[in-house]
C-alpha cells in the first residue's frame, strides 16, 4: 500500500486532543431546576469534575477516537496497486466520431469508452499526467498534461460524439507534438477502430507506444448509404440505397417523405450483408426528399437521409466559334447550361451570358466576366508568340483539383502558341516547350488555351469533356451546391450578385451569418439534415438548400475492428517502463467514517 | 402601583360560579349552602312531633287535620361553606415561564373570590417549609381586596415540607380544602393528603407545573441547581436523560393523583401557561370543583 499524502498523518494529533477533552473540566452554564431529585440518578459526568482525573471508559470516546483515526486514514490517501500499466504521461485518444454513437454497448460506445477512461483517471498517481484528445474530423485537445482528477473528469464528461469521421492521422500528429522529448509517454486509443485510413506512415515512428482498446461488440446495423434525386426529360426520381451491414436478416419499413408530405411507405426485408437500391418517383412540387427506416438497430444516424430535389438554375453560355463540335458537345453535356453558338461575325457582345467561350477569335474588348479563350488570333489581346511544335503534354501540378479525373497520358498537341512570356496566370497544362493552358482567378476566373483544339488528339480522349466540366464548374460555381455533403465537410457558398444578407439556417434552427460580399466557406455542418441558405437580394429573400448526410459505408459498417495497424513507436530505453496504476481506497474509508459518525450519533441519543 | 391580582372582567365572570360540594356541610353562620342542620329555607326536609317551646308557626295544620297531632315542618337550613386554601409558595414554585407562584396566586385568588361571592367562609394558608396563615377567615365579596393583597404579599422561596401541613389541616372544621402545589418537593405529599381525609375535608389537589418542566427544551452540558435546596450537580443532557426525567416526573404526578383519588379528592394537573380564566371556567368545572 502506498500513501499519496503521508503528511496528512499529522492529523493523528487530533486523537490525543480528543482524549484530553475528556480529561478536562468543561465550563457548564448553570440551570435552575425545580426538582433536582427528579433528574436521573445516573447522570454521566463523562468529563471529569477535576482536571486530569482518571479517564473513564465511554463508548462515545471510543467511537470518536475511531472516527478520527479513520478520517486520518482517509486523509493520507492510501492507494493499492491496480489496473493496467501507466506511463508518467498518458495520452488518451478518444474516438468521438459518428460510429461511437452506436448503442451495441449501453448506453453507447462513447459512454463506454468514457467509463473506461474514467477508471484510468482514478488510477493516476500524484506524479502522473494525462492528455485527453477527442478524435473527430478535427481532433482537439480536451485536457492537456493534467494531473487534476476532477478537471480531467469534467473535460471527459464534456466530450460528445460528432457526426463526422475520426481523423487518426491528425490526432496522432497532435499527440506526437504534445509528447515532450525525453518524457515517458504512452498513448491509449479508445475506439471502435472505424477511423479514416492513415494518410502518412509516420516512418520515423511515434514518440510513444500506442495501446488500442476496442470499444463495441456488434456490427448489426441497417443503414441508408445513398440518396440522390435525378431529373430526367420527363420525370424526377429518387434513388435510395439500403444496406444491411449486419449478419442477421431484418425486416423494416422504408418511409418516403417530401416537404409536401408523405410519399410512400413500404416494407423491406434484407438478409445479412445484402444491399438494395430503391427508386421512387418524386412529385414536381417537392423541394426535398427524406427517406427513413425503422430498423431499430444500434445506430440511428444512418436511418434517415435527405436529398435536395430542386433543379439548380441554368446558366447561359455563349460559344463564339467558326465551328468546333468538340467544344460545343462538351459544353452541352452540362444539363444546367443553356448554350448559344454564334460565329465571330455575328458576335455582338457577351453581356447577357454568364460565361463566354471564344474559339480562334478574340473580340476587341474581352468581357469583364468568366471566359475561355482558345487559340486567340495572332496580334490579338492575350495572344502568345509564334507557334511552336509540341508533342506530349503533362499537368503542371498533378494534384490540381481542376485536373481531377483528367488523364493526360495519351494526349498530344501538334503545335501551340508560345505562352512562355504570357502573364495571363498560372499554368494548368504544360509541355516541354511552352505552357499550353493557363488559368487565373482575378479579375474573374478565366482560361487561356494556347492551341487549336483541332491540332490535338485531346478532344478524342475522355479527359477532354471532363476538363471542360471541371473548368466550367470552377468558373461558374453554383451559388449553393444542392448536393449532399458529409458531416463536418465545408460548403462553398457564392453569394448572388447584389445579395446584402447571407445566412445559413441549420437543421436545429440555429442561424449563421455569412459575409455577403465574397465567396464564403461554411463549415458548421456537424448536424445531419437540411441546411437552408437565405440570401436577401433587393429586399427579396431567396432560399436554397443543401443536405448533410452520413453516407459513409465505413461508419455504417459498425463492426468494431479487433486489431488496428498502428504506427510503430521509436525505440525506448528499458527505463521507460510503465508503472501500475493506483486504486484509491480513501472513498471507502470515508464511508466507514460516515458510518461510525452515525453510530456515534445513535450512541449519544441512546445515552451510552 | 402593582397590577391587580385579578382583572375586574374576570371577577364579574367568577361571580357566576360557585364551589360544588358533594355532601352538605355544617357552617357557623347562614349562607347559601344546604346545612346538615334544619333551619329556615324554602326547601322541605322532614316532620317531627311538636314539643312545647317550638315555634308554633312551623306547625303543619294540614297534618294536624289528618292525624290529629301537632306536627312541625322542618326545612333545610342554608349555611356557609368553610373553604380552606393551601397555596404552595416554595422555591420550586418560583420558577417557569409563566412563573408558577404567580399563577398559583391568581388561581387561589380566583377560587377564593368564587367562595366569597357565595358568602362562604375562606381561610388562606400559604406554605413552604411551614404553613403561614393568611389571616382571619374572610367572608363576603367586600373582603376580596384585602385577601388579594394578602396573597400578593407572600414571597416565594424555601423548601417544601408537606408534613408540616398535617397539623393545620387536622384542625379544620369539616368543609372543603383546595391544595395548590407543584408536588415537586423532596418530602412526600401523601401525609398532607391523608390528613385531609381524616379531617373530613372534601376538596381537590391542583398540581401546577410549568411547561418547561413538563417538557424540558434544552440539551447539552449544564450545572443543575435545585431551586429549593440550592444543591448543584454537573450534568449532560441527552435525549435519553430527558426521557428519564419525564418518566420520573410522570411517576411523581401519578403518585400524587392516586393518593388524592384514593382519599376521595379531586386531582387536576394544570400548566402555568394556561390562562386562569380557562382553569376555573373549564378545567375546574369539568372536574366538578366549580359549577
Amino acid at each position: 500500500m502506498t500513501f499519496l499524502a503521508p503528511a496528512a498523518a499529522a492529523l493523528a494529533l487530533t486523537l490525543p486532543v480528543i482524549v484530553a477533552l475528556y480529561f478536562l473540566r468543561i465550563r457548564r452554564p448553570t440551570r435552575i431546576v425545580p426538582a433536582l431529585h427528579l433528574w436521573p440518578d445516573q447522570i454521566r459526568d463523562r468529563q471529569a469534575n477535576v482536571p486530569w482525573q482518571r479517564l473513564r471508559f465511554s463508548w462515545l470516546l471510543l467511537l470518536q477516537l475511531l472516527v478520527a483515526a479513520v478520517l486520518v486514514g482517509a486523509a493520507v490517501q492510501p492507494v493499492l496497486p491496480a489496473g493496467a500499466g501507466l506511463a508518467p504521461h498518458s495520452i488518451v485518444l478518444l474516438d468521438a466520431s459518428a460510429s461511437m454513437q452506436a448503442k451495441d454497448v449501453q448506453p453507447s460506445r462513447l459512454e463506454e469508452a468514457k467509463r473506461e477512461i474514467g477508471a484510468m483517471i482514478d488510477q493516476l498517481g500524484p506524479q502522473d499526467r494525462m492528455t485527453l484528445i477527442a478524435m473527430q474530423s478535427k481532433p482537439r485537445i480536451v485536457a492537456s498534461a493534467s494531473g487534476d482528477h476532477d478537471a480531467m473528469r469534467r473535460a471527459l464528461d464534456d466530450v460528445t460524439a460528432s457526426n463526422g469521421p475520426a481523423d487518426m492521422t491528425a490526432a496522432l500528429s497532435l499527440a506526437a507534438g504534445i509528447a515532450r522529448a525525453g518524457e515517458q509517454s504512452r498513448a491509449y486509443l479508445y475506439s471502435d477502430g472505424i477511423i479514416e485510413p492513415l494518410r502518412t506512415a509516420f516512418a520515423n515512428g511515434l514518440p510513444f507506444p500506442i495501446e488500442y482498446h476496442r470499444i463495441g461488440v456488434s456490427g448489426e446495423n441497417v443503414g441508408l448509404t445513398s440518396l440522390v434525386v435525378r431529373t430526367g426529360a420527363q420525370t424526377r426520381a429518387a434513388y435510395l440505397r439500403v444496406h444491411n451491414f449486419g449478419q442477421q436478416s431484418r425486416t423494416f419499413t422504408v418511409e418516403w417523405r417530401s416537404d409536401a408530405g408523405l410519399i410512400d411507405v413500404r416494407p423491406l426485408s434484407l438478409t445479412g450483408g445484402q444491399a438494395q437500391d430503391l427508386v421512387l418517383p418524386v412529385p414536381d412540387s417537392a423541394s426535398t426528399v427524406t427517406a427513413r427506416i425503422d430498423a431499430r438497430d444500434n445506430f440511428s444516424l444512418d436511418d434517415a437521409v435527405t436529398a435536395i430535389a430542386r433543379t439548380p438554375s441554368a446558366f447561359r453560355v455563349l460559344l463564339v466559334t467558326p465551328g468546333n463540335v468538340f467544344l460545343e458537345q462538351a459544353l452541352r453535356l452540362r444539363t444546367d447550361f443553356q448554350v448559344d453558338v454564334v460565329t465571330p461575325a455575328a458576335y455582338r457582345g457577351a453581356a447577357a451570358y454568364a460565361m463566354t467561350v471564344f474559339d480562334r477569335f478574340s473580340p476587341a474588348t474581352l468581357p469583364n466576366a468568366p471566359f475561355v479563350l482558345v487559340d486567340p488570333p495572332a496580334g490579338s489581346q492575350l495572344a502568345g508568340a509564334a507557334a511552336v511544335g509540341i508533342g506530349r503534354v503533362r499537368a503542371s501540378d498533378a494534384g490540381d483539383p481542376l485536373l481531377t479525373n483528367v488523364s493526360l497520358q495519351d494526349v498530344h498537341v501538334a503545335r501551340s502558341q508560345d505562352l512562355n512570356t504570357s502573364r495571363f496566370g498560372r499554368a494548368l497544362i504544360t509541355s516541354v516547350q511552352t505552357p499550353l493552358v493557363l488559368v487565373r482567378d482575378q479579375p474573374f476566373r478565366q482560361v487561356l488555351v494556347g492551341f487549336d483544339i483541332h491540332d490535338s488528339d485531346f478532344p478524342l480522349r475522355i479527359g477532354f469533356p471532363i476538363l471542360i466540366q471541371n473548368l466550367s464548374e470552377w468558373m461558374l460555381p453554383p451559388s449553393v451546391p444542392s448536393r449532399s455533403f458529409h458531416p463536418d465537410e465545408s460548403v462553398t457558398v457564392v453569394p448572388e450578385t447584389g445579395a446584402t444578407v447571407v445566412s445559413v439556417v441549420r437543421p436545429d434552427g440555429s442561424r449563421r451569418e455569412l459575409t455577403a460580399g465574397s465567396i464564403a466557406t461554411f463549415a458548421d455542418t456537424d448536424l445531419v439534415g437540411i441546411y437552408t441558405v437565405e440570401q436577401t437580394v433587393a429586399g427579396k429573400v431567396d432560399r436554397a438548400w443543401f443536405a448533410v448526410n452520413l453516407f459513409s459505408e465505413a461508419a455504417s459498417q459498425l463492426a468494431p475492428v479487433d486489431r488496428l495497424t498502428l504506427p510503430p513507436a521509436r525505440a525506448f530505453p528499458a527505463s521507460q517502463s510503465a508503472h501500475r496504476g493506483f486504486l484509491q481506497v480513501w472513498p471507502w474509508i470515508a464511508l466507514v467514517a460516515l458510518l461510525l459518525v452515525v453510530a456515534e450519533w445513535l450512541a449519544f441519543h441512546r445515552g451510552l | 402601583m402593582a397590577a391587580p391580582l385579578l382583572e375586574p372582567q374576570l371577577l364579574r365572570r367568577l361571580e357566576a360560579l360557585a364551589l360544588m360540594v358533594r355532601r352538605a356541610v355544617k357552617g357557623q353562620t347562614g349562607g347559601e349552602r344546604r346545612s346538615v342542620s334544619r333551619g329556615r329555607s324554602p326547601e322541605f326536609a322532614d316532620f317531627r312531633n311538636y314539643t312545647p317551646g317550638d315555634d308554633y308557626r312551623l306547625i303543619d295544620w294540614n297534618a294536624y287535620a289528618r292525624l290529629d297531632r301537632y306536627m312541625l315542618r322542618l326545612f333545610v337550613a342554608e349555611e356557609e361553606l368553610p373553604l380552606s386554601l393551601f397555596v404552595d409558595l416554595s422555591g420550586s414554585m418560583d420558577w417557569g415561564r409563566p412563573n408558577k407562584a404567580e399563577t398559583a396566586r391568581r388561581l387561589a385568588g380566583a377560587i377564593a373570590y368564587v367562595a366569597l361571592a357565595s358568602l362562604d367562609r375562606l381561610r388562606l394558608t400559604v406554605f413552604a417549609e411551614g404553613p403561614t396563615s393568611g389571616g382571619a377567615p374572610y367572608r363576603g365579596r367586600h373582603s376580596a381586596p384585602q385577601l388579594f393583597q394578602r396573597i400578593q404579599s407572600f414571597p416565594a422561596g424555601g423548601t417544601t415540607d408537606y408534613s408540616r401541613l398535617v397539623s393545620p389541616i387536622a384542625r379544620q372544621r369539616p368543609g372543603m380544602t383546595v391544595l395548590i402545589t407543584d408536588g415537586l418537593g423532596e418530602s412526600p405529599v401523601e401525609p398532607a393528603i391523608t390528613s385531609l381525609r381524616l379531617a373530613r375535608q372534601e376538596g381537590a389537589v391542583l398540581q401546577l407545573l410549568a411547561p418547561q418542566e413538563i417538557a424540558p427544551d434544552w440539551t447539552g452540558d449544564a450545572r443543575l441547581k435545585d431551586a429549593e435546596t440550592g444543591a448543584e450537580r454537573e450534568f449532560t443532557a441527552t435525549p435519553a436523560t430527558q426521557a428519564s426525567y419525564r418518566t420520573a416526573l410522570a411517576r411523581r404526578t401519578g403518585e400524587i393523583e392516586r393518593a388524592a383519588r384514593r382519599r376521595g379528592l379531586r386531582f387536576v394537573r394544570l400548566s402555568s401557561d394556561q390562562p386562569v380564566e380557562g382553569m376555573v371556567e373549564r378545567t375546574l368545572r369539568k372536574v366538578g370543583l366549580l359549577g
